[in-house]
């Protein structure tokens, strides 16, 4: 059984499909994330499958609860982080803490201990008499990842979870969010930042225009994208360049004195292939350097910007 | 059938909104002026100097209190979260909308209560005795929730507008106060006014209510409490109907 799945979910906002035909299905323990420019369809998606908006067909199931037919249930075992929620402004982060624990149904006692425990684990304990609107944008995120694990979750959305956040937060976000997994969270994560996406996520989906146009772990996808990698080596003597370019001529190539550049689909081959050059011609290799694509580059080449 | 836990867990739920809305909403100044003083001076210009009885004005003065310290707040909480972006939050917790809004009814059925309290007291201290007390309990107690509906009802305008839903209720609030023998007993009004009287949810808690103090009832009970029952059923359901089918709307304006 999938702990997240969406199935063929459709919903327009007036004319507009803001979501259209979406399905995917996420492994317990998986971190999942949904990427795509604004307005995509991310949030919405998300909106559905937490169970604040109701898709025009289509369903969306939480460890196999429809979130519609059986909200509260499905929303037991969610924790979410919407991109555009704050926690209230006017109450304190322990009151916020508070009142989002009792929402999970918990007692008192249980609420204030984990409550204390969430905000010892995010350095928020020392000001959580605060009101959170005298928090900076930092403390107040951390305040909304702390109020979505309140009810200890089983499955986390995060909508933008280090949206704005500072260098040593973001870190400490992103470590929370491997913590999490390790010990068994479902996480569906949505970002900006590609790279976090391909340092955090096992699976990825790429949304655009309200569809999913890729899926895959970050390596498929940057295979399946077709983009090239540059290979770069310099030599201790410059080359012969006809000679070069007959060795070389498998792949596009550019030879400049001492140094050539290869421009090829995988770089294992072409490596091989310049250890034999140099030493068929006696060429000591002074610097070699590949630059795969990057995650970025992927998602750039797949949402046709 | 609803198990002990899932109760527990209901009650929990709508017992923290009720107490998150009184600390955020109800504990300030400016709602004392909008739920005390306002109905007080408005009851005030039209009894005062009238050479009227207390025990008179009573009814009508606690009928006013009620619907203006009931469905003062009320309308503003929605399109307040919404613009705060609060209401998200609080919609992605394992809550249904009707508990939030049941949460809002219940805050605003307390303030109520605590506000209307003084005035019954105050008519005891005058010596006009309500001649059945329980049954005045169970009317103040049934309008209170009725008005805080209405409130309620007015705030599933979709907007993240605080002053679109105040608008929209004082529009329907202050006309309904002045055809409904609130401050013009029922009996002194002409017959093309009854008829928009017995449309009005003031008329019958304030004929319900002078009943008790002076013995005296435009209508017969029966229809006072059945009409009353009607309304407060009526803005209920409708507030929470409401708010379901405009919840999409409303998430679009942020």
């Amino acid at each position: 059984m999938s702990t997240i799945e969406a199935v063929d979910l459709h919903k327009r906002f007036g004319s507009i499909p803001a979501v259209n035909g979406v399905s995917f299905k996420v492994k317990e323990g998986e971190i999942f994330g949904f990427l795509g420019p604004n307005g995509a369809g991310k949030t919405t998606t998300i909106r559905i499958l937490t169970g604040i908006l109701k898709p025009d067909s289509g369903e969306a199931r939480i460890m196999g609860y429809d979130v519609h037919k059986d909200p509260v249930k499905a929303r037991m075992l969610t924790g979410v982080v919407p991109e555009e929620a704050n926690p209230y402004p006017d109450l304190s982060a322990w009151d916020n803490l508070m009142l989002v624990g009792y929402l999970y149904g918990l007692s008192k006692h249980a609420a204030g201990e984990r409550a204390a425990r969430l905000l010892k684990l995010l350095d928020l304990y020392e000001v959580r008499g605060r009101k959170a609107r005298s928090l900076s944008k930092g403390m107040r995120q951390k305040l909304l990842v702390a109020m979505a694990l309140i009810g200890e979750p089983k499955v986390l959305f995060l909508d933008e979870p280090t949206s704005g956040l500072d260098v040593l937060s973001a870190r400490k976000i992103r470590s929370l969010i491997l913590d999490l997994k390790n010990n068994g969270v479902t996480i569906l994560l949505t970002t900006h930042n590609v790279e976090e996406a391909g340092e955090l996520c096992d699976r990825i989906s790429i949304i655009n225009g309200g569809q999913i146009v890729e899926t895959g772990s970050p390596d498929d996808l940057m295979i399946k994208s077709g983009l090239y990698t540059y290979i770069s080596v310099k030599f201790d003597r410059p080359v012969d360049p006809e000679d070069a370019a007959q060795f070389f001529k498998d792949w596009e190539h550019r030879v400049q004195g001492s140094r050539i550049l290869l421009i090829c689909k995988e770089s294992a081959e072409p490596v091989v292939r310049v250890v034999e050059y140099a030493k068929a011609r006696s060429l000591s290799i002074i610097d070699i350097h590949t630059s795969p694509p990057n995650l970025e580059d992927v998602f750039v080449k797949i949402i046709g910007g | 059938m609803m198990n002990t836990e899932s109760f527990s867990h209901l009650w929990r739920s709508t017992w923290a909104i009720c107490r998150k809305d009184i600390k955020l909403y109800y504990a300030k100044g400016p709602i004392v002026v909008t739920g005390v003083l306002f109905p007080l001076f408005l009851w005030g210009a039209f009894y005062i100097g009238r050479g009227l009885e207390p025990r008179e004005g009573l009814a009508s003065l606690i009928t006013l209190t009620i619907f203006f310290t009931s469905s003062s707040v009320t309308p503003i909480i929605a399109p307040w979260e919404t613009r705060q972006r609060t209401l998200e939050m609080l919609l992605s917790r394992p809550v249904k909308v009707t508990t939030i809004l049941i949460g809002d009814i219940l805050a605003s059925t307390i303030f109520g209560l605590i506000f209307t309290l003084p005035i019954v007291l105050y008519s005891i201290v005058l010596g006009a005795a309500l001649s059945n007390v329980l049954t005045a309990i169970v009317i103040i107690t049934v309008t209170v929730i009725g008005f805080s509906a209405l409130g309620v009802l007015f705030s599933a305008l979709p907007t993240d507008t605080p002053a679109d839903v105040v608008l929209l209720s004082s529009a329907v609030k202050l006309p309904l106060v002045f055809v409904s023998g609130v401050l013009v007993p029922l009996t002194q009004l002409p017959t093309w006014a009854l008829s928009i009287a017995a449309a009005s949810p003031l008329t019958y808690p304030t004929d319900l209510l002078r009943r008790l103090y002076t013995g005296d009832a435009f209508f017969p009970e029966s229809v006072d409490i059945v009409m009353l029952m009607i309304f407060t059923i009526m803005f209920t359901v409708g507030a929470l109907k409401l708010h379901e089918k405009t919840l999409s709307a409303r998430l679009q304006r942020r």
